[in-house]
C-alpha cells in the first residue's frame, strides 16, 4: 500500500515536473500523435543510409531524401519532383513525415504497407527507374551495406531487408510536440484562443468529418468534389485525376484519394495531389467549395488557417 | 536338434519384441505431436479475429449513429486483423491432404469476405463522413436562414412565410429521411427540393445563397443515406464472421479426426503395448525356466563331477599303491639283480679261492718236504757212524746232494705257495669288496658326494664283471679328463650298471661277431658331463624308440621294463637326461646320460 502511495507520489511528481501546465488528455476526435515506436537501430540506421542512398535509383542521382527532405517538412517545395531523368512526377509528393501512420499509401491509398511503398517508388519508371535486382546487386558491392545487412539481417542484402530497413527507419519519421498535440494532451493553454477559435470552426464546419484521427486525416479516401465538380472547374484532366479508379476501375472510386494528413501542413506547400494550391487559404477554399459545400466568413477561414498552423511539430527536436 | 529349435523361437520372440518396441515408439511419436495445443492456438487466433470483427461492426455503428468523428477504430480492427491472419497463417496446423485443399478453401473464403468487407467499410467511411457532415449542418443551415428571415421587416416576411415553413418542413424530412429511409420520403424531399428551387428565385439575391447550400446538403443527404444504408447491409452480409466460423469448425472437425486418431494411436499402443508385456513375460519365464534348467544341470554336473572326481581319486589311489607295490616289487627286483650280480661275482671269486687253495693243497701233498723225513730217516739209523754213513755209504754219500736238492725245491716250492697264498688273499679282498661296494648301494642314498665318474664306470663294471666275462664281453674305455664332481653316486651307478647290463643283453644273440661295448665318459662345453655306453647288439626299431623309457615296456621275457624308465627317472632327478639312439635293428645302440656337472669344492 505504502509502495503504491509512493509511486504515485512519485509518478506525480514527474508528471509535474515535466509538464507543468498539463490536465487530463482531451477526448477529441483529432488524437495526439503516437510515440516514436523502439525498433532495431541497427535496422533503422541502415534505414537512414538507405534513405539517403542515390544508389537506389538507376543513374545513381536520385535517394528517397532527393524529394522526401525531412528539412522541408518531409517532401519538396516543387509542385511535382523530378524523377531520375530529370522530368517531373504526374502527382505531387506527400510528406514522409507520419506516413506511417497512413492507412495506406500513395494519393490514392493503392498498397496498405510503407515496404509496399518503397518497392514501387524504386521501380517506378518515372521515379527512380531501377530493379530491384540492381538495386540489391549495386547494394552487395558495397561492403559497407554488406556488413551493415548482415548485422541487421540474418540473410544479407535482399530486396525485403532494404525495404524493411527504409520502412522502420520511416516508422521513426514521426513529428511530436506540435503545440496541438501539446493542447491535446492537455496542455490547454499552449493555444491562443484566436487558434482554439479556428479548432472550434475546423469542426464545425465539418472539416474533422475526415481529417481526424492520429493523423488528421490518413485515415479514409475521399471523393474530391464532393460538394461539386473540381476538376470540371480546373481543367486540363490528367491519368492521376483519376485517383483510386486506376486501381479499382470502379465508377465510384473515380477522382476518389487518400484524406491526407494535415499534420505539418503549413509547411508542406503546395497543396493536393495536382499541387494546385499554393497557399493554405487557397486549399482551404477549395475545400471549403468542393468539399464542404460552405460559404465561410473570411474570419473564420482565417482562424482555421491559425489552427492548421498549430498542427507543425518538430523533427530531430526542431519545429519543422 | 531341439536346442536349435528352441534357440531359433527365442531369437523370433526377441525379434517380435523389438518389433513391437519400434511400432509402440513410432505410435507414441505420432500420438504425441502437439496437435491439440497447435488447434487451441489456431481457435483462439480465430477468436481475436471474429472479436476484432466484432469490434469493427460495432466501431461501424457508431460512425453510423455520428458518436465519434475519428475513423481511426475503423483502420485498426483490420490491421489488427490482418497481423493476426498472418500469425495463423504462419501456424503450422495439421490437415490432411484431402483436408487441406478445404481449409486452404475456407482460407479464400475468408480472404475474400475479409477484403470485400474492407472495400466497403472504407466506401461506408467516405460516403457516411459527408453524410454526416450534411446532416450535422442542416440545424445550422435553417438557423442562418432564420437569421435571414428575421432580417426581413414586416410584410415581406408574411410573404415569405410559405418559403420559411416549406423550407422546415423539408429540413424536417431530411432528418426523418435520415432515420427512416424510404422511397416515399425521397419522393416527398424531391418534391421538396423542386419547391425550394422555386421559392429560391423568389427570394432576395443575398438569400438565395443559404438555401442553395441547404439545398445542396439536402440533395446530398437524399444521395447519400441510401447509399450508406446499402453499405451498412453489405457490410453486415459480408460473411466474415461466418467464414471465421467455419474456419472453427473445421478446426473443431481436424481436432476431432486428430483426437479420434489419438484416440486411436491410444488403443493401439495399449494393444501392442500389451502384446509386449505378453512377449515379455513369456520371455522372461522361458528365461526363468531355462534358468532352473540351467542350475539344474549345473547341480547334477557338479554331483557328476564330484563322483568323478572321487572316482580318480580312488583309482589314483589305486594307481599310486599299484605303482608303489611295483615300486617295491622294482626295488625287490633290482636288488635281487644286483644280489645276483654279487652273487655271481663273489662267485667267481670263490671259484679263484677253491682254486687256489686246491693247489696249495695239491702242493703241500706232493710237497719235496716229504723227501726231508726219509733224508732225516737214514740219518738216523746211522746216528753212530754218521760220518762214516756219509762219506762210505752208498747211500750216505748221495745224501747231502739230496739235501741241496731238496733245499731248493722246497724253496721253489715255498716261493709257489705263497704266490698262491697271495692270490687267495686277494680272492678274498675282492670278495670283500664286492659285498661292501654292494652295501655301500644298498641304501637309497640321495647325497651328493664328489665322484670320480670314471672310477664309479669302473664299480659298475666290476658289479657286472661275471657276467660280462661269461658272455666273452670286450669293454673298450674312452675315458675322457673329467673332474670329480658332485653327484650323487647311487643314481649314478644304478644307470651305469642298469645300461651296461642292457648292452650286455643287447648283445646275447650276437654269434657273427665279437661283442664290444664302448663306455666313453667325456665333458662338454656346456658345463655337462656326458656319459654313454654303447653297443653293438640287436639295436631298437624306430618304433620302439618312443617308447624305451616307459615304464613296463620291455622286449625281455624275463624283463620287468623297470630298468631304462627308473634310469630315466633317475636321471631325471639329477636334473640329467637320458638319451637312446640308435640306426636301426641290428645296428647297435647307443644310450647317452647328460648330468649337469657340478665340480667337487664348489658351492652347491
Amino acid at each position: 500500500m505504502s509502495e503504491v502511495s509512493i509511486y504515485g507520489f512519485g509518478l506525480a511528481l514527474i508528471v509535474g515536473f515535466a509538464l507543468p501546465a498539463m490536465a487530463a488528455p482531451l477526448d477529441e476526435a483529432l488524437k495526439p500523435l503516437p510515440a516514436v515506436p523502439v525498433l532495431d537501430a541497427a535496422k533503422v540506421e541502415l534505414g537512414r543510409r538507405l534513405f539517403n542512398e542515390p544508389r537506389l535509383s538507376v543513374n545513381n542521382t536520385l535517394s528517397c531524401a532527393s524529394c522526401h527532405r525531412l528539412e522541408t517538412g518531409g517532401a519538396d517545395d516543387k509542385p511535382f519532383s523530378l524523377g531520375f531523368d530529370g522530368k517531373p512526377v504526374e502527382i505531387n509528393t506527400p510528406s514522409v513525415f507520419n506516413a506511417s501512420l497512413n492507412f495506406k499509401q500513395f494519393w490514392n491509398g493503392r498498397v496498405d504497407t510503407l515496404e509496399a511503398q518503397i518497392e514501387q517508388v524504386v521501380i517506378s519508371p518515372v521515379e527512380m527507374g531501377s530493379d530491384w535486382k540492381t538495386v540489391v546487386h549495386n547494394l552487395t558491392d558495397l561492403p559497407l551495406y554488406q556488413r551493415a545487412f548482415s548485422q541487421a539481417y540474418p540473410d544479407g542484402v535482399t530486396a525485403a531487408n532494404v525495404q524493411n530497413a527504409l520502412a522502420s527507419y520511416e516508422r521513426t519519421l514521426l513529428t511530436p510536440n506540435s503545440r496541438f498535440d501539446q493542447y491535446l494532451l492537455g496542455n490547454t493553454d499552449i493555444l491562443t484562443t484566436q487558434e482554439k477559435y479556428g479548432y472550434q470552426r475546423f469542426k464545425e464546419y465539418g472539416c474533422i468529418a475526415c481529417h481526424q484521427g492520429i493523423n488528421i486525416g490518413g485515415n479514409m479516401f475521399q471523393k474530391f468534389g464532393v460538394m461539386g465538380d473540381y476538376f470540371k472547374a480546373r481543367g486540363n484532366p490528367i491519368e492521376a485525376d483519376l485517383g483510386r479508379y486506376l486501381l479499382t476501375q470502379d465508377e465510384d472510386d473515380r477522382h476518389v484519394f487518400k484524406v491526407p494528413s494535415l499534420r505539418n501542413v503549413a509547411v508542406t506547400a503546395p497543396y493536393f495531389h495536382d499541387a494546385s494550391a499554393n497557399t493554405l487559404a487557397e486549399a482551404v477554399d477549395v475545400m471549403f467549395k468542393y468539399q464542404l459545400g460552405r460559404n465561410p466568413s473570411q474570419e473564420d477561414k482565417d482562424l482555421i488557417i491559425q489552427f492548421l498552423k498549430t498542427l507543425t511539430g518538430e523533427w530531430a527536436g526542431k519545429p519543422l | 536338434m531341439s536346442f536349435i529349435r528352441r534357440h531359433t523361437s527365442l531369437l523370433l520372440l526377441g525379434l517380435v519384441a523389438l518389433l513391437l518396441a519400434s511400432t509402440l515408439t513410432f505410435l507414441y511419436l505420432k500420438s504425441s505431436r502437439d496437435q491439440t495445443a497447435s488447434y487451441t492456438q489456431s481457435r483462439d487466433l480465430i477468436r481475436q479475429l471474429q472479436q476484432l470483427n466484432a469490434q469493427w461492426d460495432s466501431e461501424v455503428l457508431k460512425a453510423r449513429i455520428a458518436i465519434t468523428h475519428n475513423y481511426d477504430p475503423l483502420v485498426t480492427p483490420l490491421a489488427e486483423m490482418t497481423r493476426l491472419w498472418a500469425d495463423l497463417n504462419n501456424r503450422g496446423t495439421y490437415h490432411s491432404l484431402q483436408d487441406l485443399a478445404r481449409w486452404q478453401a475456407s482460407h479464400a473464403a475468408y480472404q475474400v469476405a475479409i477484403q470485400e468487407k474492407a472495400r466497403l467499410v472504407d466506401q461506408f467511411k467516405s460516403h457516411n463522413a459527408v453524410l454526416r457532415n450534411s446532416l450535422a449542418f442542416l440545424p445550422t443551415a435553417e438557423d442562418d436562414i432564420q437569421a435571414e428571415f428575421n432580417r426581413i421587416d414586416g410584410e415581406g416576411r408574411l410573404q415569405l412565410q410559405g418559403v420559411a415553413s416549406d423550407t422546415y418542413d423539408l429540413l424536417l424530412s431530411s432528418l426523418e429521411f435520415a432515420q427512416v429511409t424510404s422511397d416515399e420520403r425521397a419522393a416527398d424531399i424531391l418534391v421538396g427540393l423542386g419547391k425550394l428551387a422555386i421559392n429560391k428565385e423568389r427570394l432576395p439575391s443575398d438569400f438565395q445563397a443559404p438555401v442553395e447550400i441547404l439545398s445542396n446538403h439536402i440533395s446530398l443527404i437524399l444521395r447519400e443515406q441510401p447509399v450508406v444504408n446499402t453499405l451498412l447491409e453489405r457490410i453486415a452480409a459480408v460473411p466474415v464472421a461466418e467464414r471465421l466460423d467455419d474456419l472453427t469448425i473445421h478446426l473443431d472437425q481436424d481436432q476431432q479426426a486428430a483426437d479420434l486418431s489419438d484416440d486411436q494411436y491410444h488403443r493401439y499402443l495399449l494393444i501392442f503395448s500389451t502384446l509386449l508385456v505378453v512377449v515379455l513375460v513369456y520371455l522372461t519365464v522361458r528365461l526363468l525356466r531355462s534358468f532352473a534348467e540351467i542350475n539344474r544341470v549345473n547341480r547334477a554336473l557338479q554331483a557328476a563331477n564330484e563322483t568323478l572326481e572321487q572316482r580318480v581319486e580312488r583309482r589314483t589311489q589305486q594307481l599310486k599303491d599299484a605303482q608303489s607295490e611295483l615300486l617295491d616289487s622294482a626295488r625287490q627286483a633290482g636288488m635281487a639283480e644286483i644280489a645276483t650280480n654279487v652273487l655271481h661275482n663273489v662267485g667267481n671269486v670263490l671259484n679263484s679261492v677253491n682254486i687256489s687253495a686246491d693247489i696249495v693243497t695239491r702242493k703241500l701233498r706232493s710237497s719235496k718236504a716229504l723227501g726231508l723225513g726219509k733224508a732225516m730217516q737214514l740219518i738216523n739209523e746211522h746216528r753212530g757212524d754218521l760220518g762214516a754213513f756219509l762219506t762210505e755209504h752208498e747211500k750216505g754219500k748221495l745224501l747231502p746232494d739230496y739235501l741241496n736238492q731238496l733245499v731248493e725245491a722246497i724253496a721253489v716250492e715255498q716261493q709257489g705257495m705263497t704266490d698262491e697264498l697271495a692270490q687267495l688273499s686277494k680272492s678274498v679282498d675282492h670278495i670283500k669288496d664286492i659285498v661292501s661296494t654292494q652295501q655301500s648301494y644298498a641304501g637309497a642314498s640321495t647325497l651328493l658326494e664328489p665322484v670320480h665318474i670314471s672310477a664309479l664306470m669302473e664299480d659298475a663294471l666290476r658289479m657286472n664283471a661275471g657276467a660280462l666275462s661269461r658272455h666273452n664281453v670286450t669293454v673298450v674305455k674312452e675315458y675322457g679328463q673329467v673332474p670329480e664332481i658332485m653327484a650323487d653316486k647311487h643314481r649314478l651307478l644304478l644307470i651305469m650298471v642298469n645300461l651296461i647290463s642292457n648292452a650286455k643283453y643287447a648283445m646275447s644273440n650276437l654269434s657273427d661277431r665279437a661283442r664290444q661295448i664302448t663306455l666313453a665318459v667325456k665333458q662338454l662345453e656346456d658345463n655337462t658331463v656326458q656319459i654313454s655306453v654303447k653297443d653293438d647288439g640287436e639295436g631298437i626299431p624306430a618304433e620302439n624308440m618312443t617308447r624305451i623309457f616307459t615304464h613296463g615296456f620291455t622286449t625281455r621275457k624275463e624283463g620287468h621294463g623297470f630298468g631304462l624308465h627308473s634310469c630315466a627317472l633317475a636321471a631325471v632327478e639329477m636334473h640329467g637326461q637320458l638319451s637312446a639312439h640308435s640306426d636301426g635293428p641290428g645296428l647297435g645302440a647307443v644310450f647317452t646320460l647328460t648330468i649337469p656337472m657340478t665340480p667337487a669344492g664348489s658351492p652347491l
